[in-house]
């Protein structure tokens, strides 16, 4: 495989935490076009969040070529992670946490803004275009550790939308929001991949999807084991499947 | 600087080495305090206490070696506390074990050979035997770290609120991080003398405490804190050199009842009973 024009393209990379023995990443090669919706799945325990914490450079990659938005992950880290949204699975805030659900929104730009700057008109207006995309007004203005979690995972999607990115990895972003939220979330996502975003989300849930065929990406063991595009209903059966060690 | 207002050069070195201690240790003790390494103040006051010992043994300038024996412990401590990774707590008992150890062995063993030292002014702070030249040092301090603060408040608000969203929004962490680590390690060396080695982790925690009882940003924690401490130091200076009480010791009381007080008084605790 070699990459011509996608936003995500990996070859054969394996990716290791400090002091592990073994990698959890092993030999996976990938690539995602711009605009493409895929979803990945597989069993806990996969590799999914160290595959997407490979894909903007947090993780080191210790073998094979990654190249996002064209750089080399390996070595364009920060100016990847300027460009790709990152929805992260776990997050805990402090009800008392200084932080307004706006401010929070608006520190989506700041890696983009670079050093010295601030923030200016360009900023909280995409910042105010997020929050009204996902209908936020109503608690902008709360401290973001006094809303529910299916509240906070809205911000921090609506921090990642207000970025502006060229590609979205999303972790399990629907682990804490009701159904219908999260087929107005997928909705909004789709909606994204539409304006040629790429967005790539882990999740288990597969009842909030577009109608239309999604390409579907299983994990297990840290090597995807499945990659094909098909019809929404069918996906639970398939992953399922390939999720199960034959 | 402040010699038109105070005629008396004692008093008045002495208010203003209060005056930068106070803002160089509350505004990065907003920082320390939010992003929970208050152990990691904690250490380097007493590593820059052991760094001043030796200083002392070799006849050198205690403050240099304090210097460098604070921003040895940014330095050893920063990789761990870095991803927040690894838990820091054994290292900081070590290193924090190992600075007390090193400290009281130079200060027991001159006491033998007969070059025994006074470490009370290490320890509790003292505000009356001061040079012209610290007190510049704190000032220039003092400017470095408001300045810090305010050029890098954005990346600053960002990895208070969380470090890994920080990263994964293209921010520059570490750099930010270390540059932060080194500016606490030499705020904390220069300010050893003047309040103490017992008494810095005080400055470093306390004002940003009390600020964080009435403020719901950030923002305003950043100028709260040091406004308080400055106010509670200034005031603590002065009624101590006038009523011959230890000036250090009296202020560190002082920003422990206002904390108390603010606890107290603090909206944060209360729960409204109107019932819409
Ligand atoms: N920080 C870490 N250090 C070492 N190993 C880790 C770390 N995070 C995850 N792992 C290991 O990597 C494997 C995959 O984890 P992860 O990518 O989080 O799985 P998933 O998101 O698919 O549930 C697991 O076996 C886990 O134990
Ligand atoms: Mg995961």
């Amino acid at each position: 495989m070699s990459c011509n024009g996608e936003i995500i393209c990996l070859e054969n990379i394996y990716t290791a935490y400090e002091g592990a023995a073994y990698p959890v990443i092993r030999g996976i090669s990938l690539a995602i076009r711009q605009g493409e919706y895929a979803i990945v799945g597989g069993p806990n325990g996969a590799g999914k969040t160290t595959l997407l914490e490979s894909i903007n450079g947090m993780l080191t990659i210790t073998h094979g070529n990654a190249y996002v938005c064209g750089m080399d992950v390996r070595r364009h880290g920060h100016e990847i992670r300027r460009k790709v949204g990152y929805v992260v699975q776990s997050f805990y805030f402090d009800p008392l946490t200084p932080f307004t659900a706006e401010e929070v929104i608006t520190m989506g730009r700041y890696g983009l803004m670079g050093l010295l700057k601030r923030p200016g008109e360009a900023d909280y207006r995409a910042a105010e275009a997020a929050i009204r995309l996902l209908g936020l007004e109503d608690i902008a203005h709360k401290p973001i550790g006094t809303l529910s979690g299916g509240q906070q995972q809205k911000v921090l999607i609506a921090q990642n939308i207000a970025k502006e990115p060229e590609l979205m990895l999303l972790d399990e972003p629907f682990s804490n929001l009701d159904l219908c939220t999260r087929e107005f979330v997928s909705g909004v996502l789709r909606e994204l991949s539409r304006k040629g975003i790429a967005v790539v989300m882990v999740c288990h849930a597969f009842d909030g999807l577009p109608d239309e065929r999604i390409r579907i990406l299983v994990m297990r063991d840290g090597s995807l084991c499945l990659d094909e595009t098909c019809d929404p209903d069918l996906v639970e059966a398939k992953v399922r499947r390939a999720s199960v060690v034959q | 600087m402040l010699g038109f207002i105070i005629q008396n050069n004692i008093v008045c070195n002495a208010v203003e080495a209060m005056l930068f201690t106070s803002i160089a240790c509350a505004v990065l003790g907003v920082i320390i305090t939010q992003i929970n390494i208050s152990s990691i103040g904690f250490t380097m006051a007493h590593a820059a206490f052991a760094g001043a010992a030796v200083g002392m043994f070799l006849g050198v300038s205690a403050t240099l070696v304090a210097v460098a024996f604070s921003l040895a412990v940014a330095l050893l401590l920063g990789p761990l506390s870095d991803r927040a990774k690894i838990s820091t707590d054994t290292a900081l008992g070590v290193l924090f074990g190992m600075s007390m150890a090193v400290a009281i062995f130079f200060i027991a063993y001159m006491q033998h050979i007969g070059r025994g030292f006074n470490a009370t002014a290490l320890l509790f702070g003292d505000v009356i035997s001061l040079y012209r030249h610290e007190v510049y040092g704190l000032a220039v301090i003092s400017v470095l770290a408001v300045l810090f603060v305010v050029l890098f408040y954005k990346e600053i608000s960002a990895i208070v609120f969380n470090r890994k969203i920080a990263e994964a929004s293209g921010i520059r962490v570490t750099p930010i991080y270390y540059g932060m680590l080194f500016i606490i390690a030499i705020a904390v060396a220069l300010s050893l003398n003047i309040i103490g080695g017992l008494l810095l982790y005080v400055w470093l925690v306390t004002p940003a405490a009390i600020a964080y009882q009435f403020c719901y940003s950030v923002r305003s924690m950043f100028v709260v804190a040091p406004l308080i401490a400055a106010a509670i130091s200034v005031a603590g200076a002065v009624a101590g050199l006038e009523f011959s009480l230890p000036v250090a010791p009296l202020t560190a009381v002082a920003l422990g009842g206002v904390f108390m007080a603010a606890v107290i008084l603090s909206p944060k605790r209360r729960i409204t009973d109107s019932k819409s």
